[in-house]
């Protein structure tokens, strides 16, 4: 018996699809070959084998998400994964928060910079930089076409440089389509022991 | 640098033209140094609205559920992009309409309105989301894999939108 997880937590969370995964044994090489390019686990997720239904727009959205994440120089590991549980918190994206918070956890070692977003919501107390990161990612996120060139200012006050703000773009605007997926197509669940 | 020796990244996309980027502007300098964003980004709007497979989903239907999210957002160059999409598809200006108009127009098909209440909600309120809406997508003829596609659709738009205003805001910076 599953149970929903509805609370936001930086313990790993399990996932249920609402609607049938491709049967692996079934697969096709196409759709076996963009699962094992798409993250390691694929081929035991349920969210990968939904998507793999459709499998061209799966392939290009994992490159898309890897070059987003990963992508060399520019805006720091730390600072995407910020941005990720910033704009999942937002959104109410209990699973992506979930991720995010290990990555970044894992990457700074102070977890309770997730949890204080987790508890007290995107307005909590955060240092100069990550406040302009969160705010840029508030904004983004709840009316993109309200924003002016003016709202690039509190990123470049905390050092942020033109490749940084771009990075931090495509990180928020990501977050903006993983979350739906993740939202509309299944639901967390506890994590089975 | 050696992205610039592939052809492909030279190519100005759909945001660059959308977004006023000029071939040697600093901006598109910039966006050279994250060639493989600007790459995928344009593949997979191409493996969502004009994909070699549509399988289940029409052309037209995936311009309407574009063109429905760019409203939503209030972009106007993404919802004049998708408009004329719309007209090269030959799609009658009444259907466009009705989209603009949702759900107060008429003239949608019952699977058509049940698209577009989808994109309402997964644009504008994500977390409301329950089983009963792919059960409805489901009852008005669409596959496992449409729905999938249709999400990842409506999900990507999302994605463009923000994607749009962040390269204006530091274009109009320059």
């Amino acid at each position: 018996m599953t149970t929903v997880q509805r609370s936001f937590t930086i313990d790993p969370v399990d996932w249920n699809a609402w609607l049938d995964t491709i049967d692996i044994a079934a697969a096709t090489p196409e759709q076996i070959a963009v699962l094992e390019e798409s993250t390691p686990t694929a081929k035991t997720s349920p969210y990968y084998l939904l998507l793999v239904h459709d499998v061209d727009a799966l392939r290009e959205r994992s490159r898309l998400f890897n070059a987003v994440m990963y992508g060399q120089k520019g805006l720091a590991r730390a600072d995407r994964e910020l941005a990720s549980v910033a704009v999942s918190r937002i959104n109410g994206c209990v699973y992506c928060a979930s991720v995010h918070a290990q990555r970044y956890a894992q990457l700074t070692k102070h977890p309770e910079v997730v949890q204080r977003i987790f508890d007290e919501g995107v307005d909590t107390a955060l240092d100069a930089r990550s406040r302009a990161i969160v705010d840029y990612c508030v904004k983004l996120t709840h009316a993109p076409n309200a924003m002016v060139a003016a709202d690039l200012a509190p990123l470049r006050a905390v050092g942020l440089n033109d490749l940084e703000i771009l990075d931090l773009t495509h990180v928020a605007a990501m977050f903006a389509w993983a979350n739906r997926l993740l939202q509309t197509l299944g639901e967390p669940v506890h994590k089975e022991a | 640098m050696p992205q610039r020796l592939q052809a492909d990244t030279a190519m100005p996309d759909i945001l660059d033209q959308l977004a006023g980027i000029q071939p040697d502007s600093a901006l598109a300098e910039l966006r050279a140094r994250r060639a493989d964003v600007t790459r995928y980004t344009q593949g997979s709007y191409d493996a969502l609205l004009a994909p070699t497979d549509l399988a289940g989903v029409s052309r037209a239907e995936r311009a309407l559920i574009a063109l429905r999210v760019a409203i939503l957002n209030a972009s106007p160059s993404l919802r004049e992009h998708y408009r004329q999409q719309l007209a090269e598809l030959n799609v009658p200006a009444t259907t466009v309409e009705a989209v603009e108009h949702f759900p107060a127009g008429n003239g949608l098909t019952a699977r058509e309105t049940a698209i577009l209440h989808h994109v309402d909600l997964l644009t504008n309120e994500p977390r409301a989301a329950t089983p009963q809406e792919v059960e409805t997508l489901q009852a008005n003829g669409l596959s496992v894999r449409d729905i999938v596609t249709v999400a990842q659709l409506i999900a990507f738009m999302s994605f463009q939108v923000r994607t749009l205003v962040g390269l204006q805001l530091l274009a109009e910076a320059k």
